[in-house]
């Protein structure tokens, strides 16, 4: 016997899609007589809309290289700028808003209800953010192969990170390394911040499609807590990353940079002289060697 | 402006930008398109939910509020007794009386089954293969608690398993993995087999959809008849 009944807004195979301004509506109050939506159930389309956005706005940009203008250098175009702030407030917030959903399960931390759909609904809309940000970067770096290889740690890995650190602390038997673009430390960074970016955007996208079709049980039985892990390691690289490049007056040269896209030719002549020496053509020379 | 990206070719005659507009473009299309298809021209989906092959049935004057079947429901399900973890709910007024003192709130198995609707995931859903008895599968349950809401009675006959943090509900003893014996519909459930005053049983009909269809008459023909106490 089958039992039959016309569609209701919560039903996942018959949700009606809602526009941009329902969802903004629907992080606000709820309003007499409204429920609230669930965004990840009655607007997956913009979670699978926001990469494709990403990969059409790469394809629409114009990189800049890095340039020496008199004083000053790009170090950061307006494309590396807008990837970076989307892709590091999408973070931010998919942090906060997921440690609050994940500590929602011991200990509590959001209520039940209305809170846990707040609280979903804030992580939807940086999703959104982060996965355009992602797949902006993500597209660009397929463009031009080069950005992705200025992210690799080089063979003088560890042997520029101990002097960069050991002078920063005091001993002064080391010398300032030349590094490049970026320092070798962030290039490994990089790559944790990497690894936990795929796997979390991996299994972020299964969990969203939970939301479409029927999803076997297993395969969520596995990316929930590779998902909660990744973005543990994702929790360690961000804070150390703020730290390093926000926190510490040292970088606040590079964090301005992140704003206006400059930095001093002073600054990095000090700071990256690999950097000045490649954008010149001359060879990286070291005092240690 | 410098702009060194346009160089590589992926193909003859196309740079890698022009592969990475024509792909984000193409995509974005098909997403609206596919959403202008789903909103104007496919119909309405109509969702059919099968019937549950099972439902229990409770006769609250027989009820002692002994609260075996909690424990017997916790028990089987988790492996500890532990009323909050308890499918069926007993709840009672110490100020009430006869036949007013006792509440027995077991899952109906609704043939409309709002809990299954308001699923987000399809963690709640009907299970085929225990005979369309409405459950909660924990590995896709996201913790939204609509179920939970969605649930038209009080108590809720959806709850918060705070223990392995995912919604439950009864499954007619179906996945009991702490009881040996052969459960779902087409089994036995702990609650009808442990109750000492045999106050709950077992149909393969569906009742009729109101509080009178699952509280019924279990007296009559027992020896609570002979006492004048049947219905």
């Amino acid at each position: 016997m089958y039992w039959f009944r016309e569609p209701v807004s919560s039903n996942r195979a018959d949700v009606e899609s809602i526009g941009l301004s329902d969802v903004l509506k629907s992080l606000g109050g709820v309003g007499e007589g409204m429920e609230r939506e669930l965004l990840f159930d009655s607007a997956t389309w913009l979670v699978w809309s926001a990469p494709l956005v990403g990969v059409l706005a790469a394809g629409l940009s114009r990189r800049r290289d890095p340039v020496i203008e008199d004083t000053r250098i790009l170090r950061h175009d307006m494309p590396a700028r807008i990837t970076h702030w989307t892709h590091g407030i999408g973070t931010m917030m998919l942090l906060i808003s997921g440690i609050a959903l994940g500590l929602f399960f011991t200990p509590t931390l959001v209520g039940g209800g209305e809170p846990v759909w707040t609280w979903m609904n804030v992580h939807f809309v940086f999703v959104t953010m982060f996965l355009f940000g992602t797949f902006y970067y993500g597209a660009n770096t397929l463009i031009s192969p080069k950005r992705f290889g200025e992210h690799l740690p080089t063979k003088n890995a560890v042997d520029y990170t101990k002097r960069h650190y050991g002078l920063l602390l005091g001993f002064k038997k080391f010398t300032f390394p030349p590094e490049a673009k970026y320092f070798e430390s962030e290039k490994m960074a990089y790559l944790m911040a990497f690894a936990s970016t795929v796997l979390i955007i991996i299994t972020g996208l299964l969990k969203v499609a939970a939301h479409a079709i029927d999803m076997p049980a297993w395969i969520l039985a596995v990316a929930t807590p590779v998902h909660d892990i990744s973005t543990v390691a994702m929790l360690a690289f961000f804070v150390a990353h703020v730290f390093f490049a926000a926190v510490i007056p040292v970088s606040w040269p590079v964090l301005r940079s992140m704003f206006s896209g400059y930095v001093s030719r002073e600054y990095a002549e000090k700071d990256h002289a690999g950097w000045i020496a490649k954008i010149e053509g001359r060879p990286v020379t070291d005092d240690a060697k | 402006m410098v702009d060194n990206d346009t160089k590589d070719v992926v193909g003859q005659g196309i740079s890698r930008r022009q592969f990475m507009t024509g792909v984000g473009g193409a995509g974005v299309g098909m997403v609206l398109g596919g959403l202008v298809v789903k909103g104007f021209i496919l119909p309405d989906e109509v969702l059919a939910i099968p019937a549950s092959e099972g439902y229990l049935l409770v006769d609250t004057k027989k009820c002692s509020g002994c609260t075996t079947c909690m424990m017997a429901c916790s028990l089987v399900h988790e492996g500890r007794s532990d009323y909050s973890l308890s499918r069926i709910q007993i709840t009672q007024n110490p100020m009430g009386r006869f036949p007013d003192d006792i509440f027995m709130a077991q899952c109906r198995q609704c043939p409309y089954p709002p809990c299954v609707e308001a699923c987000p995931t399809g963690a709640n859903h009907a299970d085929a293969e225990n005979g369309n008895v409405r459950t909660v599968d924990p590995a896709k349950c996201i913790g939204c608690e609509r179920c939970i809401q969605a649930c038209p009675y009080t108590p809720s006959r959806m709850q918060w398993n705070a223990i392995d943090k995912n919604a439950q509900k009864c499954d007619l003893c179906a996945n009991t993995p702490y009881w040996d014996e052969e459960g779902g519909p087409g089994g036995k459930q702990a609650c009808v087999e442990m109750c000492p005053m045999h106050a709950i049983t077992f149909t393969t009909q569906t009742p009729v959809q109101s509080t009178d269809g699952y509280e019924v008459d279990l007296r009559t023909g027992t020896s609570w008849e002979l006492l004048g106490l049947s219905a």
